[in-house]
C-alpha cells in the first residue's frame, strides 16, 4: 500500500527535499518559522510575485522606452531578445512590447486585485451567511445570486460605462458586479457541509456565538476554496478586460494594460504572435505566482495540517 | 422536499419579474435605440423619428414595459427588431446550439477536469500534479479567442483535419426535430450527419471547457486535500482499506459536494460566456445573438434573451441544491 | 492505481473525439458531384426574410438579385441599367415615367406587373417593420394606367431618384395578397437569376440558380451558399482548406496568407465607401477651417496606409473617387502631409500653444479602425494638438454622433455610388447634426444639383459643392479601402465596389469540383 500523505505533512517534505540537508544543530526559532516556507513553490511564488509588483510599482524606471511611444516605421517587429533595442518586438503601431507589459502591470494588476479583493470579500461574507443560517436567508441571497448572475455582463458593462463614462474605477465597478458570485455559491456549499460536522455542532452545544463560529470554526476551512475561485478569477478579470477593450469599453486607450494589449493582438494573432503571446504570459505568471503562494499557504496553515503537527 | 421544491418554483415569478424590470430599464438607460442603430446611414432624422413612432419607442418607458408585461403573460415577448421575428421563436431555434454545445463541453470538463484533479491529490507536489497544475492555469490564462484562433490555425489550418467553424456541412443532416444535431441524428439513425455534426462540435466544445476543466481540477484537488487528511480517512487506511476504496468511495464522496457547485456555476457561465467562441467558430447560437442584438439594442431580443437565461439559471441552481441533498444526507434543503 | 483508472476514461475521450474529426473526411457529399456549389463567407449578418425589414448591404444585394428592381446601378457602364424598367422619361420635374419591359415573367411563370412596383413601393413606405422608408419618402403618388406603366410622382424635383428606385426590391404583389406576410418566407417568388431556396437568420443562406432564367450561364454555380463567419483567421482557413470557395474582407495582415497559398488568390476592388474624419464647426475649436485643415495637414495618409492598410487604401483628394458619380479626374492631390504648415495654420487659428480635443475612433467596425486612430494621435500631437483619445462602444458613439454631441470622429459611409445623398446628409445646412456644417455656397449647389435633371449640368454643381466641402473641410477624406476578396482557384469571381456578391459574377472553371 502506497503512503499518499506522509505524516510529517507534505509541506515538510518538498522542504526536505529541496532545502539544504538536515542540519544537525538545532535551528533557531527564526529559521524555524520560516523553514516551511522555503519549499521551492513558495520561493518561486514569492519571488514570481515581487517581480511582477516590482514591474507595477516602478515602471517608469524599469521600462526600456515610453510605451506610448510610437513609430510606424517600426511596427510589428519580431522578438528581437538581446539582438536590438525591442526585447519582446512592437505591436502595430511600433511601440515597445516589454514596456507597454511593465507599465500593463500596473493597471492589470490593480483591477485584478480590485475585482478579486472586492467580489472575494462580499461574495465570502454572502455565501458563509447564506449556507449557515440556510432558511429565509439563504433564500433570499440567492434570489439576487439568480437575477444578478443573468444579467450578460456584456449589457452590464455597456450601460455602467455609458453612464459614468470610462476609466479605471468604473471598469473595476463593471467587473465586480457580478464577480462575487461564484465565491458565494462555492462558499455557501462549503458552509453547508462543514456546518454539519462535529466540530461545529460541538462548538455550537457549548454556546459558541454564530460570530464565533463562523470566524473562527467555518471561514478557516472553508478559505481553501475560496482561494481557488479567487485564483481563477484574477485571470478572469484581466481576460474580461480585453474582451471589454475588444468592443473599445476597456480602459482610455492610452493607458497600456495588459487585456487592451490582448485585444490588440487578437487581429494579428497569426502574423504578429508575440502582440498576444506576451500579456498572455504574464497572466500567466501571475496566476502561478497567486497559486504557488496559495499552495504555500495551504501548506503551512491549513487548520488540520496544523492540529496534527 | 415537495414543499420546498414549490416554494422554490414560486419564488422564481418575482425574480423573472424583476430582471424583466432591470433589463427593461437599463436598455432604455443605454445611449442609443433599435431605431438609432437599425435605420441605414442614409435616412434622415424624420425616417428615424417614424421608425421611433411606428415602433412604439417614443412611448415613456413604463408604458413600453407594461405593453412587454402584458404581452409577456402570454408568453410573446416581441418580435425582434434586427431580425423581424418573433423573439421567442427565435431564441429557440438557436438556443439547442449553445446548449448542446456548453452540455458537451461540460462533459469534456467533468471527464477531464475530475480524474486529473484526484489523482494530483494523491501524489501532490509530484511531478503530475504540476505539470496538470501549470497545464491548467496556462488554459485560463489565455483568452478564449487566442486559444480559438489556435487550434483553427492548427487543426483544421495545418493538418486540415476538422472543420474551422460552423456546425453542420450545407445538406448533410436531416431536417431538425428537437434541434440538437447530435440528438437529432442519432434518433434519425442518421450516421453521417451524426459524424458531420460532431466533428464540427469538437474545437469549440474543447475552447470552451478550458476555464471549467482548469476550475474543476483545482477545485477536486483542493478537496480532496483536504479531505484526504481527515481522521476518518485516516481510519480507513488504518483499517487496510485499498487506497483505491480510500480515493474513490470515501474521499471523492466528500468532494462531490464542490464539484456539483462548480460545475453548476460553470454551466451557467458557459451558456452565457460563449458570445467569443460562437462568434470565432461561428457558431449560430445564442451568444451571437445576443452580440447582435445589444449592438442593434433589439429591447425585445436582449430581454428575451436575459430571461432565458434566468430561468436556465434557475433550474441549474435548484438542481445543484436538490443534487446536495442527495450528495450529502447532513444538508437539509430549506434548513 | 489511479494510472489505471485513468487511462482507460482518457482513451475513450481522446477516441470519442478522434471518431467525430476522422470517420467524415471520408464521407464527402456525393450527390454534390453533379451540382456545382460555391460557398461564401460573408461578416455581415442575414437580418430577415422580409426584404424590406432589411437595413444591411449583404441581404440587399440578395433580394435584389433573387427579386429584382426596376433599375440598377452599372460600375462597367457608370450609369443606370434597366433591370425592369424598358425606358423612363420625366414629363416634368416631378413625375417619373416608367415603361416595364415586355413579357417580364417571375420564376414561377407569374407576370410582373406595374401594380407590383406600388405594391413594394408601399411595403418600403408603410411595412410595419420597413427599414427602407428613406428610399421613398419624396414619393407622393403613384399610377397604374397599365399594366406595363408605372407613374410616380415625387413632391419635390429629385434628380437621383434612379438611386433611390434602384434600392426598392420588386415583390409580387399577388403572393403577399394571397399569403399577407408569410409570403416573404413562404413564397419568396423573385424575377431573379437566382432563387432563394432557405434562409436561417444570423447564420445562412442558400440559393440556387434559375436555368432558364436568360442572365445566367451553364458556369454559374447551381447553387451558393452565404455563410456568417465573422472570424478573419478562420475565413482564410476554410477558404484554403476547401470548406469555402469565396472568403470577403481578408484583413490587409492576412492578405499574404492566401496570395501564398497554391488553392486560392486575392481579388482586389476599392470599395465604395468613403473613410473620413468628421470636425463638426458646432463645436470649438472646429469652428476654424484652419484647425481643420491643420488635422488635414498633419496625418500622413501614406503612411498610415502603408503599414497598417498593408497598402490596401486609395488616398481620397475630396468627398468621392474613381468609379463613383461626378468624380472629377484631373483632381489634384489635396493635404499632402505637411506638419510644418498645420502648425502654421493652428497658430493662424490663434492656437499657437496648441489645443486640447477629444476624438472619437470606432472600434472594430471600420478595417483596422481603432489601429489608425491610434496612429493619428501623435500626428496631431506633434503639430500641437493634445489628444484624448475616446472609443465608445459602437451603439454609444453612433448615437451620440447622430444627435451632433461628437465634434470630431473617424467613421465611413459605405455604398456612395451617387454622392447626392451623402453629401446632402452631412453638408448641407439642417439635413442632420452629424456635423453641423453651414456654407450657402455649398447648400445652393447641393439644392440645385437635386432639380438638375440634364446629367452634365449637374456633375458640375455637384463638383462646385466638393470642391467647395474639400477647401472648408469639415471632413477630412482620408481613403477608399481596397478590399480583399478570397477566391479559390476552382472559381472565377470578381466582387461589385459594393461588394456584394452576385452569382451571375461566379463561374466555375471548366471541369473543376465544385466543392472538395
Amino acid at each position: 500500500m502506497q503512503q499518499l500523505i506522509p505524516e510529517s505533512g507534505l509541506a515538510a517534505k518538498a522542504a526536505s527535499t529541496l532545502v539544504s540537508p538536515p542540519v544537525v544543530r538545532r535551528p533557531s526559532r527564526i529559521m524555524r518559522a520560516l523553514r516551511p516556507w522555503l519549499t521551492f513553490k513558495a520561493v518561486l511564488g514569492i519571488s514570481l510575485l515581487s517581480l511582477l509588483l516590482v514591474c507595477a510599482l516602478l515602471a517608469q524606471w524599469l521600462a526600456p522606452v515610453d510605451p506610448n511611444k510610437q513609430n510606424l516605421m517600426a511596427a510589428m517587429i519580431a522578438p528581437q531578445y538581446f539582438s536590438g533595442p525591442h526585447f519582446l518586438g512592437t505591436d502595430h503601431v511600433g511601440r515597445d512590447l516589454l514596456a507597454r507589459l511593465i507599465y500593463g502591470a500596473r493597471i492589470s494588476l490593480s483591477i485584478a486585485a480590485a475585482v478579486v479583493v472586492i467580489s472575494g470579500a462580499v461574495g465570502i461574507a454572502l455565501g458563509i451567511v447564506s449556507g449557515y443560517f440556510g432558511g429565509r436567508v439563504d433564500f433570499m441571497i440567492q434570489k439576487v445570486v439568480e437575477v444578478v448572475w443573468a444579467f450578460p455582463p456584456l449589457l452590464i458593462a455597456i450601460a455602467i460605462l455609458a453612464f459614468l463614462g470610462q476609466g479605471l474605477g468604473n471598469l473595476i465597478l463593471a467587473l465586480t458586479l457580478q464577480r462575487w458570485i461564484p465565491y458565494c455559491r462555492v462558499v455557501r456549499a462549503e458552509a453547508m457541509t462543514l456546518k454539519e460536522r462535529e466540530f461545529v455542532v460541538a462548538a455550537r452545544s457549548i454556546g459558541a456565538s454564530h460570530l464565533r463560529i463562523l470566524g473562527r470554526h467555518l471561514l478557516p476551512n472553508l478559505i481553501q476554496s475560496a482561494l481557488v475561485i479567487g485564483t481563477f478569477a484574477m485571470a478572469a478579470a484581466i481576460i474580461a478586460e480585453a474582451a471589454l477593450s475588444f468592443l473599445g469599453l476597456g480602459v482610455p486607450a492610452q493607458i497600456p494594460t495588459w487585456g487592451s494589449m490582448l485585444a490588440d493582438g487578437r487581429a494579428y494573432v497569426s502574423t504578429s504572435w508575440w502582440m498576444s503571446l506576451f500579456p498572455g504570459l504574464a497572466i500567466f505568471a501571475t496566476v502561478l505566482a497567486i497559486n504557488m503562494l496559495g499552495d504555500a499557504l495551504r501548506d503551512n496553515l491549513d487548520p488540520k495540517m496544523k492540529r496534527r503537527r | 422536499m415537495l414543499s420546498y421544491f414549490i416554494r422554490r418554483v414560486v419564488g422564481t415569478v418575482p425574480v423573472i419579474f424583476m430582471i424583466s424590470l432591470f433589463v427593461f430599464l437599463l436598455l432604455h438607460a443605454a445611449p442609443g435605440d433599435p431605431a438609432d442603430l437599425l435605420i441605414p446611414d442614409q435616412a434622415s432624422a424624420e425616417d428615424i423619428a417614424d421608425a421611433r413612432r411606428r415602433w412604439g419607442l417614443d412611448q415613456p418607458v413604463l408604458v413600453q414595459y407594461w405593453r412587454f408585461l402584458v404581452s409577456a403573460v402570454s408568453l410573446d415577448f416581441g418580435r425582434s427588431f434586427k431580425y423581424d421575428e418573433p423573439v421567442l421563436a427565435l431564441i429557440m431555434q438557436r438556443f439547442p446550439a449553445t446548449l448542446e454545445l456548453a452540455l458537451i463541453a461540460t462533459v469534456l470538463a467533468i471527464m477531464i477536469g475530475i480524474p486529473l484533479g484526484i489523482f494530483a491529490s494523491s501524489r501532490p507536489n509530484s511531478w503530475f500534479d504540476n505539470a496538470s497544475s501549470l497545464g491548467g492555469f496556462f488554459g485560463v490564462s489565455m483568452p478564449n479567442f487566442w486559444m480559438a484562433i489556435m487550434l483553427i490555425l492548427i487543426v483544421s489550418g495545418y493538418f486540415n483535419l476538422l472543420p474551422s467553424g460552423g456546425r453542420a456541412t450545407f445538406g448533410v443532416a436531416e431536417d431538425p426535430i428537437t434541434g440538437f444535431l447530435i440528438l437529432d441524428s442519432i434518433i434519425q439513425q442518421d450516421w453521417v450527419g451524426l459524424a458531420d455534426g460532431a466533428k464540427f462540435l469538437v474545437l469549440p466544445a474543447i475552447v470552451l471547457s478550458v476555464n471549467m476543466t482548469g476550475l474543476l481540477m483545482r477545485m477536486t484537488r483542493s478537496s480532496m486535500l483536504e479531505v484526504l487528511s481527515e481522521d476518518y480517512i485516516m481510519t480507513a487506511r488504518a483499517k487496510g482499506l485499498s487506497e483505491r476504496v480510500v480515493v474513490w468511495r470515501h474521499a471523492l464522496k466528500n468532494a462531490r459536494i464542490m464539484v456539483i457547485t462548480v460545475v453548476g456555476l460553470e454551466f451557467g457561465a458557459l451558456i452565457s460566456g460563449s458570445i467569443i467562441v460562437e462568434s470565432v467558430f461561428s457558431w449560430p447560437g445564442i451568444g451571437q445573438l445576443l452580440l447582435q442584438g445589444i449592438t442593434a439594442r433589439d429591447y425585445p431580443l436582449i430581454t428575451g434573451l436575459v430571461l432565458v437565461y434566468t430561468t436556465l439559471f434557475i433550474v441549474v441552481n435548484l438542481i445543484v441544491d436538490f443534487l446536495y441533498a442527495a450528495a450529502d444526507p447532513r444538508i437539509r434543503l430549506g434548513g | 492505481m489511479s494510472a489505471r483508472t485513468l487511462t482507460p476514461l482518457a482513451t475513450a475521450v481522446i477516441g470519442a473525439l478522434a471518431a467525430g474529426g476522422l470517420t467524415l473526411a471520408t464521407s464527402a457529399s456525393a450527390q454534390a458531384q453533379q451540382r456545382t456549389r460555391v460557398t461564401a463567407a460573408v461578416t455581415e449578418t442575414i437580418a430577415s426574410v422580409n426584404p424590406y425589414a432589411d437595413s444591411v448591404s449583404l441581404m440587399y444585394a440578395i433580394y435584389s438579385q433573387t427579386y429584382g428592381s426596376l433599375v440598377d446601378w452599372s460600375f462597367e457602364k457608370g450609369g443606370y441599367i434597366s433591370r425592369f424598367a424598358d425606358s423612363w422619361s420625366n414629363p416634368d420635374k416631378t413625375t417619373w415615367v416608367f415603361k416595364l419591359k415586355p413579357g417580364l415573367k417571375r420564376n414561377n411563370g407569374e407576370p410582373v406587373v406595374a401594380a407590383d412596383f406600388v405594391h413594394s413601393i408601399n411595403r418600403a413606405m408603410n411595412d410595419p417593420q420597413t427599414k427602407q422608408k428613406h428610399n421613398v419618402r419624396w414619393i407622393v403618388a403613384m399610377e397604374t394606367p397599365d399594366e406595363r406603366t408605372l407613374i410616380i410622382k415625387t413632391s419635390e424635383p429629385v434628380a437621383p431618384m434612379l438611386e433611390n428606385l434602384s434600392r426598392v426590391i420588386v415583390t409580387s404583389k399577388a403572393q403577399f395578397d394571397k399569403l399577407g406576410a408569410a409570403a416573404d418566407k413562404d413564397a419568396p417568388v423573385g424575377a431573379g437569376p437566382y432563387a432563394i431556396k432557405q434562409i436561417a437568420v444570423d447564420n445562412f443562406l442558400a440559393m440556387t440558380k434559375v436555368p432558364d432564367h436568360p442572365d445566367v450561364k451553364p458556369e454559374n454555380p447551381d447553387e451558393i451558399i452565404f455563410r456568417i463567419m465573422k472570424e478573419p483567421e478562420s475565413r482564410v482557413t476554410a477558404l484554403l482548406n476547401g470548406e469555402i470557395q469565396i472568403a470577403q474582407f481578408i484583413p490587409p495582415q492576412l492578405v499574404p496568407r492566401v496570395q501564398g497559398s497554391s488553392v486560392a488568390s486575392i481579388v482586389w476592388e476599392d470599395a465604395v465607401e468613403l473613410m473620413f474624419l468628421a470636425m463638426s464647426p458646432e463645436h470649438k475649436p472646429w469652428d476654424k477651417k484652419e484647425v481643420r485643415q491643420a488635422v488635414a495637414y498633419a496625418i500622413d495618409r501614406d503612411a498610415l496606409i502603408k503599414v497598417l492598410l498593408a497598402g490596401q487604401g486609395t488616398r481620397l483628394d475630396g468627398p468621392i473617387g474613381p468609379g463613383q458619380f461626378a468624380y472629377d479626374k484631373d483632381l489634384q492631390p489635396r493635404y499632402t502631409y505637411n506638419p510644418a504648415k498645420a502648425r502654421e495654420l493652428l497658430k493662424q487659428a490663434g492656437y499657437p500653444n496648441g489645443v486640447e480635443i477629444d476624438f472619437y475612433a470606432t472600434v472594430g467596425r471600420y478595417i483596422a479602425d481603432k489601429q489608425i486612430c491610434e496612429a493619428i494621435v501623435p500626428m496631431l500631437e506633434a503639430v500641437g494638438f493634445k489628444v484624448n483619445l475616446k472609443t465608445p462602444e459602437w451603439g454609444t458613439m453612433w448615437a451620440n454622433v447622430q444627435k451632433g454631441g461628437t465634434p470630431f470622429y473617424y467613421m465611413g459611409r459605405g455604398s456612395v455610388i451617387d454622392p447626392s445623398a451623402a453629401l446632402s446628409q452631412y453638408f448641407e445646412t439642417g439635413q442632420s447634426p452629424r456635423i453641423k456644417f453651414s456654407n450657402k455656397e455649398v447648400d445652393a449647389a447641393l439644392r440645385a444639383e437635386r432639380e438638375e435633371f440634364d446629367e452634365g449640368k449637374r456633375i458640375a454643381l455637384m463638383r462646385r459643392a466638393m470642391s467647395v466641402i474639400t477647401e472648408e473641410a469639415p471632413a477630412h477624406f482620408m481613403w477608399r479601402h481596397k478590399m480583399a476578396t478570397g477566391v479559390a482557384n476552382n472559381v472565377v469571381f470578381k466582387p461589385q465596389p459594393t461588394m456584394d456578391i452576385n452569382g451571375i459574377d461566379i463561374m466555375m472553371k471548366p471541369r473543376a469540383r465544385a466543392t472538395k
